[in-house]
């Protein structure tokens, strides 16, 4: 089991401290947003090259959209230019790239055609499936499949877990094994809470613009050995974090 | 024998016909678009295909719905044969009116419909002669015959074609020489339609290579259909004949014959160039697939303009691509009976609902033209229908959409289930972001999408498709 699960199948970042990284060097807070492309191309590489073959990244939540429209705004903008640049080189290392949430008029027309494209473009890719958290809640996914449950008339003993799960967004998508949230903010935020149930959970206290494949590997070294810790007193691997650190 | 009266339970074609193995065949396609050309010509016909046609706009679609229908006439089951030829009248009995020189035209004229057959025997005769085949005297009579029964079979009777082969050459010679005219239609088909032919579904992704290939392949497909019509046709409408075409046009015929003879049957079947216009699952799914990343990259690697006046130019599409199914600039009364009949042939509804269809879709037009047209000239321009759009959902639209419901839902369970859904849209459920997705639509879903969509206030793939698609 040990070697099975040396490396997680599923590892979800929550990319946390663009803000307070612009703040430090006293620039505008989208300048933050800005440095944190780098730091997504590098985990993406990290994550491929390690062997992790599902990699989700929280980029925009329900409530983002509570902050100044100008740094939504120009946040729209940079997605919209990171997928542009970045399409061929994804899906040349063969990462199939998918969107969840995306579901709010309020995001740009190029913006959502430009993500129809890259999901379209890259969806025959199996080397790794990169899910993008945009405009992204847990609980709104969680009422979605309730409700898509009713229409599907279902009655409600033959409702289990996993014929619950089906009716999530996306689902294919295992359960998330790890999860890394930078700057040290120890918080789900509403992050794919169907899937985080059994997951570890890291937090370095490195914010998201200077997370590099050095810090993700450190992450992934950290997992092991929990993993491990648990093997040697004999307890199984779907045992929620209560276990030493 | 002077009348072929169709036999209520019998194959009347029998089980060797010749005209159901030709259309079976992709090649077919040239003695159709040839004969389309020459029943463009026909003052009757011609003024219907202008008023009515959609195979301006929408070729692809149209020629889809040909073969299929041809299919189910030549079907060796009478209950799907007879089933068609109900449809086909009622559809065209909708169709008739006044040309622009004031001359009364019916879809459903007996004259018509004869050289209608007439020029789908000469034009398959010539096939089978260009391509180098043998048609004996005997073959020849059985083809003649079954165009015939055809013709009676749509008609009711085939008095209004010559009873036999010896008499039919003159017939049709003095059709070509006395009655066929250098109408719009025929310029239209030489030398628009060919022109600017969209792509078809399965290349719709790839809009630049298409322009390209057209640009080439458009004038060379406009010189073979020349080069192959009678003389004294081509001496009437002063078509040109250019060096060359003539060897063109042969070598394309024989090309055809020979690709039918050798090539495994499976390629050269019209079923593998029917996935081309977008019907189903097919072996062009993959190309649509590849095609479909292609573009994406395409779209992705081209430097992204600014993306101001979208909702502007939306519009406009939308009006283009969605309400004028007829291509003439303006939204008439022909446009929408043309998008309920396509909803009626993919649905393939029985009489009453489709009645129930077209009944709806002209409430909203009484709707549309009291609401819109401003000038009162009957018809509604794209500033006139710009100037009112958000405005627009009324009843009339609604009650569209509502019909539209009724009739998808073909077991009356009050929701739309997958299968339903396909039969409509031809494509599977998608997880949709505005609804959530789901295994079903309720009617209240059902409707909301429809009218925003109809409103062009939400764009929907699955819409667009069904009623955009070329």
């Amino acid at each position: 089991m040990g070697v099975v699960m040396a490396v997680p199948r599923h590892v979800a970042c929550v990319m946390d401290g663009n803000g307070r990284w612009a703040a430090l060097r006293s620039l505008p807070r989208t300048a933050g947003h800005e440095a944190a492309e780098a730091a997504v191309m590098d985990v993406i590489e990290a994550a491929r090259s390690s062997g992790v073959t599902w990699l989700s990244l929280y980029a925009f939540s329900t409530e983002n959209w509570r902050r100044p429209a100008v740094e939504v705004d120009v946040l729209m903008r940079l997605v919209r230019r990171a997928i542009r640049k970045h399409a061929p080189v994804l899906h040349a290392r063969g990462v199939r790239c998918r969107f969840l949430g995306m579901s709010d008029p309020r995001i740009p027309a190029p913006l959502v055609r430009d993500v129809a494209d890259l999901m379209t473009l890259t969806r025959d890719n199996r080397r790794m499936t990169l899910t993008v958290a945009f405009d992204h809640g847990g609980r709104r996914d969680i009422v979605e499949a309730a409700r898509s449950l009713i229409r599907s008339a279902l009655p409600a003993d033959q409702v289990t877990e996993a014929s619950f799960a089906e009716h999530l967004p996306y689902s294919d998508t295992p359960d998330v094994d790890l999860v890394i949230r930078t700057s040290g903010e120890q918080r789900i935020s509403n992050f794919m809470l169907w899937q985080v149930a059994y997951a570890e959970w890291i937090f370095p206290q490195v914010l998201w613009p200077d997370f590099r494949a050095t810090h993700f590997r450190e992450c992934l070294d950290a997992y092991r050995r929990r993993r491990r810790r648990f093997g040697d007193v004999g307890r199984t691997a779907t045992t929620t974090g209560e276990g030493p650190r | 024998m002077s009348r072929t009266t169709p036999q209520e339970s019998a194959d009347v074609f029998g089980p060797d016909s010749i005209l159901r193995r030709l259309v079976g065949q992709a090649r077919w396609a040239l003695p159709v678009v040839r004969a389309t050309l020459l029943e463009a010509a026909h003052p009757q016909i011609g003024a219907a295909l202008m008023e009515h046609s959609t195979f301006l706009t929408h070729p692809w679609r149209r020629l889809r719905n040909t073969a299929t229908s041809a299919r189910r006439i030549l079907d060796p089951d009478p209950r799907v044969r007879d089933r068609e030829v109900v449809r086909l009248n009622r559809l065209h009995a909708r169709m008739s009116g006044t040309d622009a020189q004031g001359r009364p035209y019916d879809a459903t004229d007996r004259d018509a419909r004869a050289w209608v057959v007439a020029t789908l025997f000469e034009s398959t005769v010539t096939m089978c002669r260009l391509g180098g085949e043998v048609l004996d005297a005997d073959a020849m009579r059985r083809l003649y015959d079954e165009h015939r029964t055809f013709l009676a079979l749509i008609d009711g009777g085939s008095d209004r074609l010559p009873a036999t082969l010896p008499e039919f050459w003159p017939y049709y010679d003095h059709v070509v020489e006395h009655r066929l005219e250098n109408n719009e239609a025929v310029g239209v088909i030489l030398y628009r339609l060919l022109a600017d032919v969209p792509a078809p579904p399965a290349l719709r992704a790839r809009p630049e290579l298409w322009v390209m290939g057209r640009s080439v392949a458009g004038p060379l497909a406009t010189a073979i259909i020349v080069a192959s019509l009678p003389e004294s046709f081509s001496r009437r409408v002063a078509l040109p004949d250019l060096p060359g075409a003539r060897t063109l046009m042969r070598s394309t015929y024989l090309a055809a014959a020979l690709a039918t003879r050798y090539l495994p049957e499976s390629l050269t079947r019209v079923e593998t160039f029917m996935g081309l216009a977008g019907a189903g699952a097919d072996p062009w799914a993959s190309v649509r697939r590849q095609a479909g990343k292609a573009a994406a990259l395409v779209r992705l690697l081209t430097p992204a303009a600014e993306d101001d006046g979208e909702t502007v130019r939306s519009a406009d599409r939308f009006f283009a691509e969605v309400l004028d199914q007829t291509g003439d600039g303006y939204l008439r009364w022909p446009d929408l009976a043309a998008m309920a009949r396509e909803v009626a042939t993919r649905l393939d509804l029985g009489e009453h609902d489709e009645e129930r269809l077209f009944q709806a879709y002209a409430a909203w037009w009484r709707e549309l033209q009291t609401a819109l047209d401003g000038d009162g000239d009957g018809r509604v321009t794209r500033h006139e229908y710009a100037a009112a759009a958000a405005s627009l959902p009324g009843s009339g639209l609604i009650k569209v959409a509502d019909v539209l419901f009724d009739v998808t839902d073909a077991d009356d369970d009050g929701a739309i289930d997958a299968d339903e859904y396909h039969n409509l849209f031809r494509t599977a459920f998608q997880r949709d972001l505005a609804d959530g997705g789901g295994t079903s639509y309720s009617r209240g879903a059902f409707v909301r999408q429809f009218v925003s969509f109809m409103s062009g206030q939400q764009h929907s793939s699955a819409y667009a498709s069904l009623l955009s698609q070329a």
